[in-house]
Formats: C-alpha cells, sequence, structure tokens
C-alpha cells in the first residue's frame, strides 16, 4: 500500500479513538548488499522492511508504538492498544507534536545498481590483495538503500523523504611476523561512509579505507610508551577525523534533551560563550548522503551552526525539550555534520609535535557527565619531534573532552568527508599519556 | 499455520528458512518524566541458501505465509546465483546435525503500561524522598522478546524463544566541586517486567548502596595512572569474559587473524581461569540466554573456551567449525527478523574459584577494587579498555577513598595470566546489546577476580 495511505489511516484511526494530537510515521526500507567475509566475496542479502510509527496524546499523556504489518486491520488495534499505553502515562504540558510543518525531500539513486555494488567489492578486494596483503577484511560490504516515509501530524504537518544512496565499508586486521619473526596481529580498525555516486572513485580511495588498510598493515609491530617514550608524560594528539568526529559525539549529548532535562549538562547556561578552541567551526549538512533535514519529531531541520570560532550558538532541545525546560526550541537531525578545515597542512600538524601520538581511534568509555575521560588510544603511532613512528600500544591517554575542546591548537587543511560527517585532523595539547 | 519444509534443490547445498517476531516495550523516566513510552513489533520472514561456496539471503515484513515464504526462498536462490560473477569457488560441507523441537520461555503474565509506570514513579519518588540531595533520577524500563520458527534443508524445524527484560537505575548528584556526577545500577533478568520484583521496598538495600557510593564519588580522588593490583568484582569479571577474550574466541575472528587463532591448547590465563560460552543450561539451571539450537539449525553446544588457563576452543557457525576443521558449537545469531546468522556468543562466564571477595581485598596491599563498568571494547589482539563508573582504593587491604571515573585496560591475555585469586560467587547479567555489525542480546557472568591491570589516569 502507497505509504502516505497507511500514514493517513492511521492518523485516522488515532482521532478515531480521541487523540487530541498525534503523530504518524510510516517507512519503508529496501537494502541490497554484497558483503565480503574474510577477504573473499560471499553473501548477497537483499531485505525489505516496513514500519508505521504512531504517536498519540490523549489529555496530556503519551504514548508511542511501532508495527511492521502496515494493514488497516492491524493500524486500527494498534491505535487502540495506543490509547490504552497512553491512559497509564503521566500527564505532561510538555508533550506536543508539530503543526504546519512541510517539506518533500527526494534524493539520491532510487534504484540499487547491483553491478556497481559487486564491482566495488571486486575492487577492495584487488587493492587488499595488490597493496595490503597482510590484512583480512574481516567484513566488508558494498550495499545500496532506498529509503522513503511519510510523516504526518494532526496538527496538518506533511513531511515526505525518499532517498537513495550507496555505502561501503571495511573491518579488518592485519597479521603477520614481527622483526623476531613472531606472528603477531594488528588491532582491527574500520571506515566507510555514503555516498551518492559509487562509481564515480574507486571504492578504496573513499572515506580513507585506503589509508586504514594500508596503517594496519604498518601496526603488527608495536610499542609501548616505555619503549618509546621511557614512560609516563604529558604531550600532544593529533586526532584523525574518526576520533575527532568521537570526541563531538559527547558535546553533541551535552547540548540535546537528556542532559538538558536532567539537568546535567555544563553548556546548559553557556550559549554565547566561547566553550571552545577559536580554531573550530562545527556545523551542519543535513543533505548529505541518506540524510533528511527532518527532525525525529517533525519539524524541518534548518541549517545550524553549532560552533563559531569556539563560541557555542545554541542548544539543541526538541519540541519536547524546549517546552519541558523552557529553552528555544531548535530541531536538529543526528547525523550530518562537518567541522570546518583549518589552514594547516596535515603534515605541519604533524611535524608541530614534540612528543605525542596520531591518533586513529579513541576507545573509551562514556566520557563522565563533567567530560572526565580515559581511553586506549588504538591504531595510534608515536610522534617524536615531528617524525611519525611506531605503532603503539597498551597506551592510555586522560583528560577532559570540555578542556580538549578548548586546547585544540591546530586544525588541518585536508578532511575525510564519510556523508554523516566531514571532519579534519586535529592537534590537541595536555594529554596525559600513560 | 503449516510451514513448506526448507529443502535444498537441485541448485542448492543448503537452506533455511526462519519465521522471526521481535517485541520490544521500552520506558524511559528522567527526573519523574515520562520522556519514552514505546512498544514496537516486528515480524519478518527470511530465507538463506548456499550454493558453490557463496550465500544469498532475503527477507520481507510480514508473518510469513506459504507465499512469503516462497518469495523470499525464490529471492535468495536468485543472490546466491548473482554471486556467481565473482568467479567459481569451493563449496562447502556446512558440517553440524539438525534439530527439532521448542523452547519457549513461560513467565508470570506481562505488567500492563499502567502497572510498569506507577512502578516507574514509585521508584522516582522513593528516590527523591529518601536522597533528598539528589540533583535527578533516570530510569529505563526495557522488555524484548525474540521468537524464532527454523526450518532447515537437514531436516530442522524449531520454534525458540529468547526473553529479557532490564532496568538502569541511574542516580545523578553534584560533585564538591559543583560537577554533575551519575552512577548507575542495572537490574536485568530473564523473561518479562513481570518475573523480577523492581518495586521500591524490593530494591530499597541496592539504592541505598548505589546512593552511598553517589556520595563517596562527589569526593572521589584521581586515579594514579599505570599498572596496579585490581580486584575486578564480579561484574567485571563479565565483562572481561565477554570482551576480552570472548570475541578473539569468535570462530570468524579467529579466522580474520585474531590472537587467538595461534594459542590453541598454549597457556592464555592463570589455571585458575576456566571460561565456557554455554549454550542454555549451568549446573542444571537453564542460563538468561538459553540457546538450544541456533539460527543455522545447528544443536547448541557448551563452548569451553578456557580450560584451567588453557585455550581449548572456539565457538563456531557452521562455516567457521568447516574451515578451521572443529566442531559447530550452535553460536550462529541473527537479531532481527532481516538478519542473516553471525558468530555470536550466548551467555559467556568466567567460573567461580574458592576465595571471597572480602578475603581478595585483604590480600592487597596497595590497589583498586574496580565496581562497575558503563562499557567496554576489546580488540582481535585481545587488548581490553573498560570504563570505570565506580572504583575505590586499597590501601592495607582496607578500602579507601572513592576514585574518578578512569579506564582499565591490558592484553586479556596478561591479565587472565596474572589472576592469582578467584571469588567463589558469580553474577550474572544481561543488560545492554553486544555489537557486531548486528546488535545481539547476550549474558555474561563470573566471580571477583585479582589481577594486575593498567588503570588510566595521571
Amino acid at each position: 500500500m502507497d505509504l502516505q495511505r497507511v500514514a493517513e489511516l492511521a492518523l485516522t484511526a488515532l482521532k478515531r479513538e480521541g487523540a487530541d494530537a498525534s503523530q504518524v510515521i510510516a517507512s519503508r526500507t529496501a537494502l541490497t548488499e554484497v558483503n565480503i567475509n574474510l577477504s573473499e566475496p560471499s553473501l548477497l542479502r537483499s531485505t525489505q522492511s516496513q514500519k508505521l510509527t504512531l504517536l498519540g496524546l490523549w489529555d496530556g499523556r503519551k504514548a508511542s508504538t511501532e508495527l511492521s504489518d502496515l494493514t488497516p486491520e492491524a493500524l486500527s488495534v494498534a491505535a487502540s492498544a495506543l490509547r490504552a499505553d497512553a491512559a497509564a502515562a503521566p500527564q505532561d504540558a510538555a508533550n506536543g507534536v508539530s503543526s504546519g510543518q512541510g517539506i518533500a525531500i527526494a534524493r539520491g539513486p532510487l534504484e540499487s545498481d547491483l553491478s556497481a555494488l559487486t564491482d566495488a567489492a571486486a575492487e577492495l578486494l584487488e587493492f587488499r590483495a595488490s597493496h595490503t596483503p597482510s590484512m583480512t577484511i574481516e567484513e566488508g560490504v558494498a550495499s545500496h538503500t532506498r529509503a522513503e516515509a511519510q510523516l504526518l501530524t494532526s496538527g496538518g504537518s506533511h513531511l515526505s523523504r525518499t532517498l537513495g544512496w550507496y555505502g561501503l565499508s571495511v573491518f579488518g586486521t592485519a597479521r603477520g611476523p614481527g622483526r623476531d619473526g613472531t606472528v603477531r596481529s594488528s588491532s582491527f580498525n574500520y571506515g566507510g561512509g555514503e555516498t551518492e555516486d559509487l562509481r564515480s572513485a574507486p571504492a578504496s580511495s573513499r572515506f580513507g579505507v585506503g589509508d586504514m588498510m594500508r596503517e594496519l598493515t604498518r601496526s603488527i609491530e608495536t610499542k609501548g610508551i616505555a619503549d618509546c617514550f621511557g614512560g609516563k608524560f604529558t604531550g600532544d594528539v593529533v586526532l584523525t577525523p574518526m576520533a575527532v568526529a568521537t570526541l563531538l559525539e559527547w558535546l553533541h549529548e551535552q547540548v540535546r534533551d537528556m542532559a538538558l532535562i536532567s539537568g546535567s549538562s555544563v553548556y546548559r547556561d553557556r550559549v554565547g560563550e566561547v566553550i571552545a578552541s577559536p580554531l573550530l567551526y562545527l556545523s551542519s549538512r543535513f543533505d548529505g548522503p541518506g540524510i533528511a533535514a527532518i527532525s525525529a519529531d517533525g519539524f524541518v531541520a534548518p541549517p545550524l551552526q553549532l560552533l563559531n570560532a569556539g563560541r557555542l550558538t545554541t542548544l539543541t532541545p526538541s519540541f519536547y525539550g524546549s517546552r519541558k525546560t523552557g529553552l528555544s526550541h531548535v530541531p536538529t537531525v543526528a547525523s550530518g555534520w562537518q567541522l570546518a578545515s583549518g589552514a594547516t597542512p596535515l603534515a605541519d600538524l604533524m611535524q608541530g609535535v614534540h612528543r605525542g601520538a596520531v591518533v586513529g581511534r579513541l576507545s573509551m568509555g562514556n566520557p563522565a557527565s563533567n567530560g572526565d575521560f580515559s581511553g586506549v588510544i588504538k591504531n595510534s603511532f608515536a610522534i617524536n619531534n615531528g617524525e611519525v613512528g611506531a605503532a603503539l600500544s597498551e597506551t592510555m591517554i586522560n583528560g577532559n573532552v570540555a578542556h580538549m575542546l578548548r586546547d585544540v591548537v591546530a586544525v588541518s587543511a585536508e578532511r575525510i568527508d564519510t556523508g554523516g560527517w566531514c571532519m579534519p585532523w586535529v592537534r590537541v595539547s595536555g594529554l596525559h599519556f600513560s | 499455520m503449516p510451514q513448506p519444509h526448507a529443502a535444498a534443490t537441485a541448485t542448492t547445498d543448503y537452506i533455511e528458512t526462519r519465521r522471526h517476531t521481535l517485541r520490544k516495550m521500552r520506558m524511559l523516566m528522567v527526573d519523574g518524566n515520562l520522556t519514552t513510552n514505546l512498544r514496537s513489533t516486528e515480524a519478518g520472514v527470511s530465507a538463506r541458501v548456499h550454493q558453490g561456496g557463496y550465500w544469498g539471503f532475503a527477507a520481507l515484513p510480514g508473518a510469513g505465509t506459504v507465499e512469503q515464504v516462497a518469495q523470499v526462498q525464490q529471492q535468495a536462490l536468485g543472490n546466491v546465483q548473482a554471486m556467481r560473477r565473482f568467479g567459481a569457488k569451493s563449496t562447502l560441507a556446512l558440517p553440524g546435525g539438525s534439530y527439532v523441537g521448542e523452547h519457549l520461555y513461560r513467565g508470570k503474565s506481562e505488567l500492563t503500561p499502567a502497572q510498569c509506570n506507577e512502578r516507574l514513579q514509585a521508584l522516582h519518588a522513593y528516590c527523591k524522598q529518601r536522597y533528598p540531595g539528589l540533583k535527578s533520577t533516570r530510569f529505563l524500563l526495557s522488555e524484548e522478546h525474540h521468537s524464532k520458527w527454523l526450518t532447515t534443508s537437514r531436516g530442522g524445524d524449531s520454534l525458540s524463544s529468547i526473553q529479557r527484560a532490564l532496568c538502569y537505575v541511574t542516580l545523578m548528584a553534584e560533585a564538591d566541586d559543583g560537577s554533575p556526577m551519575e552512577l548507575n545500577q542495572s537490574l536485568s533478568w530473564k523473561g518479562s517486567a513481570a518475573d523480577f520484583d523492581w518495586s521500591p521496598e524490593a530494591l530499597a538495600a541496592q539504592l541505598d548502596e548505589l546512593h552511598s557510593h553517589l556520595q563517596a564519588k562527589r569526593h572521589a580522588v584521581p586515579a594514579r595512572g599505570g599498572m596496579h593490583t585490581v580486584v575486578l568484582a564480579p561484574a567485571l569479571a563479565g565483562m572481561l569474559a565477554h570482551e576480552a577474550m570472548g570475541h578473539p574466541c569468535e570462530g570468524d575472528i579467529v579466522l580474520g587473524g585474531a590472537a587467538t587463532a595461534r594459542l590453541l591448547g598454549e597457556s592464555v590465563a592463570s589455571e585458575r581461569v576456566t571460561m565456557v560460552d554455554i549454550a542454555h543450561t549451568w549446573q542444571g539451571q537453564e542460563v538468561m540466554m538459553p540457546v538450544y539450537v541456533d539460527d543455522e539449525g545447528t544443536p547448541a553446544q557448551d563452548a569451553i573456551l578456557i580450560d584451567k588457563g588453557r585455550l581449548t576452543g572456539f565457538m563456531h557457525s557452521r562455516e567457521t567449525a568447516e574451515r578451521l576443521g572443529q566442531a559447530p558449537t550452535g553460536s550462529a545469531r541473527a537479531y532481527a527478523p532481516g538478519d542473516e546468522p553471525l558468530v555470536r556468543m550466548r551467555n559467556t562466564v568466567i567460573l567461580p574459584g574458592s576465595s571471597t571477595l572480602a578475603e581478595m581485598v585483604a590480600g592487597v596491599e596497595n590497589g583498586y577494587v574496580l565496581m562497575k563498568t558503563g562499557n567496554g571494547q576489546a580488540d582481535s589482539t585481545t587488548e581490553f579498555m573498560f570504563g570505570i563508573s565506580l572504583a575505590y582504593e586499597i590501601n592495607n587491604g582496607k578500602l579507601g577513598a572513592a576514585i574518578r571515573d578512569t579506564t582499565v585496560s591490558g592484553s586479556a591475555i596478561k591479565v587472565l595470566q596474572s589472576v592469582d585469586a578467584v571469588s567463589n560467587d558469580m553474577h550474572w547479567e544481561a543488560a545492554g546489546y553486544c555489537g557486531k555489525k548486528q546488535p545481539m542480546v547476550v549474558s555474561m557472568g563470573g566471580p571477583a577476580l585479582r589481577a594486575r591491570a593498567h588503570l588510566g589516569g595521571q
């Protein structure tokens, strides 16, 4: 059945149940996926899924439900059950749905080109065989996704998206003899991203995947910081784009509902203040592959700048969060963020490090509410007097994410664009290595 | 409803068909506000075909009518044939038997949304009244119920279910310097929210203890970075079992080049350490995530990974077992109706020893007891990292100050080789998800361990 028709029927069913306000999303996704397993083509997977999400408000009480059966009978039953669920919920004056929002987004290749997928997988395998033979692609995926959704609310909002995109990802490990002849394994690493044009560049040249595979082969032999630096020290890190993206997740969490409602956000009262290095400009890119500028609660998400020369320009509470906290509502989308490139060539960024490391991946627990963290640096290489040296093992750094954002001293001119994020390398000073 | 048996044809080596229903419930209460109140049902039918060394998989939403089964089987066959464009490949025999049976969890009648909400409200009110200094509370209640009907061309025909519920309790306060800090307690159990008493009265002692730890954290001191003698509380031993040694013992990870690949038969831990991925039963009791038959129709067996310190085995699907020349363990599991089976853990535990936790702490002159972890990651090298959200100093065998959030890390092999005491108790947990292309519900468990490990800090 047509998705818009399903959404309209669902909205009608909720109205029939007496809902004061409601939101429905009818969605359908088709995925085609060529899988590489253990450096061999392995599986072709094609799946279809569909979902109807109903949200209803009765007397300020909210409930939501999701079902994969989109028949009129099923949604009628679900609407009735939802009313009972909501009756059990507490009243909350902050509950509400969007009104008067409208947008129709259609973008990207909507039909899967199977030969493009198999060619991309074959290219990755050829690259591995010829350039990184000691590396095993444990899991590799070349995929196409077509995702459609119709969002309607009782307030007259109608937002639709029809998106098509390709994805590529590689996860693997290198293995081989070290200098003493003993066979060793590298840490694992992964890379990948989304694009609307799979054929415009070789798969291995996208998203930093080829470089990641090469670096794995240089990481079979590792040293600890005692061997590289004589023991614990305080120094600089150069964070690769993936590590930068990890770091910024904490910032996003700090300005969202959970932290704002619970009162744990360290930035709750700091809009307009400089909270990060003046080198940092963080903005949205909600038109990336597979991304629609539509918030989960049914609002059009306009372009947004979160950091402007290190100054926090806004918080991002949802409609509910804004009504709960009294903050201004700022619609946003989880993915689709970019950090502006800087003026420093990557090579110079590295050369500026006296003692430290280039960090490919941060393996760390969730930073504490105040930003404190410690983590193991993975896929990382020692830097001594600007020279990138041995791969590091069993090395930890600790610090505070809020401080790290302030302590960024250089941003690279180069960036990696994965579709979901586009990030440069950044150098941060004053991290404790142990 | 009758289902046509999956049958290999002249053009297929193997076929499996799965009808899978996944029901979830999630209620999140943030400081008394019910911010999430969601129930979901996802039903789908899938087929996976093996032919000429390649796999084809297809899935559709729906309850799995005869027509839908035929459709996904046809699509999976088309997919496997499309893989021929990569050239000829050696076919696989795909060892492993077949299973016919039914294993359904039958717990108490599920709680209504109203009953769940009442209990969440009661927990919030209790905490705010009893601990007036709290800044806020957060309670997450979640249920998850998988029902899978699997048929295979090897004669398998099974109906099985897995059902788990959890409640995360998070208390938030302000540290002495005014910065926010929080601490949480995860409770998980088999069945639905009705199968465990999580009322304020039943949890009173645990809430008091959690609050007491939170107060101690207000004055927390930083950890001293570097190698230390640490007592890993039972909750962490399960994480160590799962993350640090479990993943490197998954057959596909072994084949991918994990450090464990060359260590079979070697000593990888102290003789005090035995580690098992339990299929469904331990000491006569059904475990939290019982897997009697996996999603390839293989009868599930315990996988003894480490026996008294020696690496003895891995976890396998049919394919990884064949590639490594070992017996399948029934470890191929698929998370959602549209997912294909992957090698996954089930109930991964380190078995108890003979010490007590008090004795283990008393035996440490200078070190730390690590009590709670928020998350963990491991590597193919067996290097691991756990975030530590609650820990105390040990000075001359006695507990000292709480320490700030930190991270414990190291090579699991080195850490397990350094184990000099194992407690005689056992902590089980089935909270959260294991991540590996797909999420997965698993359980983990263990006793307390005393070992040498690396703490993050200055």
